[in-house]
């Protein structure tokens, strides 16, 4: 088991009581490694909203004119 | 007239509102289609032949009576089982909640009914929304009507195919990550994902609180218009569903796409080298036949929206299922166990900032692209459909994740962005299933993608075909 997949399976048990369910769990931790790589390398690039709720004023105001 | 059960949603509204066809005879031809392809395609998780029965002798007699009729009146429906109907079943494609009757009707389950059609049975789904292949250990695995070893895509599988083989005119799904899009182009009918809050979903099961997405599987572009105003706009059940005033749909479908930018993206997103690819261009020949103008375009930031969606859907996803894997844990799908597992590795500062970052995302992305084009076509799946053996991620063998993840590239994207996009049959691969056109714009452009689609239909037959066996 890779370091990352140990620690985090080590932390799902403390936090939640939840043991790896079979394998597969396993390879998905994994796969959830990767994507968080790719979050990292974005991290310095872009201006987070404040908050989440922004979302939903960029969909409003980026709507088409009637 | 053309067969009853091979009639558009639209049409067959039509006909049963002119008294062409009954309410009674209507349903006959879906049971029909059901009795004939139901066992071997395995769409339906349930059927409620004695209810919809009576709301059909219901319809006929109102009719009769010359009282007020919605615009689907006497039409039945069938809908992915994750909507829940008070007092009838709602399995969600699960073993946990096989027997779950609920108590509560959803908002738009609750819209249709209003506008005069009847929901009779339940459509087979991925366990709890959660695959793009359609594959469920517990109901079985629905299968592609134009070729049975084929994945039907999912996680809309039932809708799918319910739909291509005639067993319902049109059905609700939903999209998280591509789910009423895949099955629709796997299955060679019309589905759209529509604006992120542009629907309501009280009532219906949640995957992914902040990338749910009712959407319609229907036959035509037409179609979904239709189910679309009836069901679109705001809900006091659903404080997420968007206030945005719901336009006339259909009215906008006049077929002209004059000035129309359409964005065809260069870098990596067409299928390169395979079928797809060719059918892509023959169809966006098509729109440009009708006076759209092809753009090519880079699509920014697809891998920063999988990676942030992932982060949104297995937190979140994860935060649904707490209590059941760790009291029920043997009850899923290995794969999908495994799949809720990983969500609870995620940082709470990792998920918020996956969130944070959809507008600036967005407002980037429309920045760069729809400065520059009105919509954008691709393909929705970027590849020839694979075969249920070969993305079977429960029964092993290498290479099935990767097959099975390979699916939702195209899709994903729009569900991180919030953007409406419609999936359309534009011909088929080598294999003989079909392969689909994706049609996305600016948010609350239901009405353009929906145009654009139509206008292709206007000129194209594939979404007439049927499969072989209907």
């Amino acid at each position: 088991m890779d370091e990352f997949s140990e620690q985090a399976s080590r932390y799902i048990e403390l936090v939640y009581g939840i043991a790896p369910p079979n394998d597969a769990a396993l390879g998905f931790l994994g796969g959830l490694a990767a994507a968080i790589e790719q979050t990292r390398a974005l991290r310095d690039r872009l201006r987070f909203e404040d908050e989440p709720a922004g979302f939903e004023v960029a969909l409003r105001d980026l709507k088409e004119d009637p | 007239m053309t067969a009853l059960h091979t009639l558009s949603l639209a049409e067959v509204a039509s006909a049963i509102r002119t008294k062409r066809a009954s309410s009674a005879e209507v349903l006959d031809a879906c049971l029909a289609a059901v009795d004939r392809h139901g066992a071997r395609l395995n769409a339906l998780t349930w059927i409620d032949r004695d209810g919809a029965q009576a709301a059909a002798r219901e319809a006929d007699a109102a009719l009769a009576a010359g009282g007020p009729t919605g615009p689907l009146h006497g039409v039945p429906l069938a809908h992915k089982d994750m909507y829940y109907q008070a007092g009838r079943p709602a399995t969600c494609g699960s073993a946990i909640l096989r027997d779950h009757v609920p108590a509560v009707t959803a908002t738009v389950l609750q819209r249709l009914r209003a506008a005069g059609s009847f929901a009779f049975a339940g459509l087979n789904m991925a366990e709890f929304a959660q695959n793009p292949t359609g594959h469920n250990a517990h109901f079985g695995h629905t299968r592609n009507p134009w070729n049975l070893d084929y994945i039907p895509s999912g996680s809309s599988s039932g809708a799918g195919a319910g739909v291509a083989a005639c067993m319902t005119y049109a059905a609700l799904g939903s999209d998280t990550g591509g789910s009423v899009r895949l099955p629709a182009s796997a299955c060679g009918v019309t589905g759209l994902k529509p604006t992120q809050g542009r629907i309501s979903r009280a009532g219906v099961m949640p995957l992914s609180f902040s990338a749910d997405n009712v959407g319609p599987l229907a036959r035509t572009a037409r179609d979904c218009a239709l189910v679309l105003r009836i069901i679109a706009g705001a809900d006091p059940a659903d404080p997420t569903a968007s206030a945005e005033p719901v336009p006339d749909y259909e009215a906008a479908l006049d077929g002209d796409l004059r000035g129309l930018r359409v964005g065809v993206p260069t870098n990596g997103f067409l299928g390169e080298g395979t079928p797809v690819e060719a059918a892509v261009h023959a169809a966006t020949a098509v729109l440009a036949a009708r006076g759209a103008r092809l753009v090519p375009i880079l699509l920014p930031y697809a891998a920063a929206a999988t990676a942030y969606l992932i982060v949104i859907m297995r937190s979140e996803g994860a935060a649904v299922h707490e209590r059941w894997m760790r009291t029920r844990p043997a009850d899923y799908g290995p794969s999908l166990s495994g799949k809720i597992y990983c969500g609870y590795a995620i940082p709470a500062p990792l998920y918020v900032e996956a969130l944070r970052a959809r507008g600036p995302i967005l407002r980037a992305f429309a920045a760069e692209v729809f400065d520059a084009v009105d919509v954008i076509a691709m393909p929705t799946i970027p590849g020839c459909l694979p075969t249920l053996a070969a993305t079977d991620v429960d029964a092993g063998g290498a290479g099935t994740p990767a097959a099975t993840e390979a699916l939702g590239v195209n899709t994903r994207l729009f569900n991180y962005l919030g953007l409406p996009a419609v999936s359309l049959p534009i011909g088929f691969d080598p294999n003989g299933l079909p392969i689909g056109l994706q049609i996305a714009g600016r948010p609350f452009a239901e009405g353009r993608v929906l145009k654009v689609a139509d206008a292709y239909q206007r000129d194209t037959d594939w979404h007439r075909r049927r499969p072989p066996l209907a």
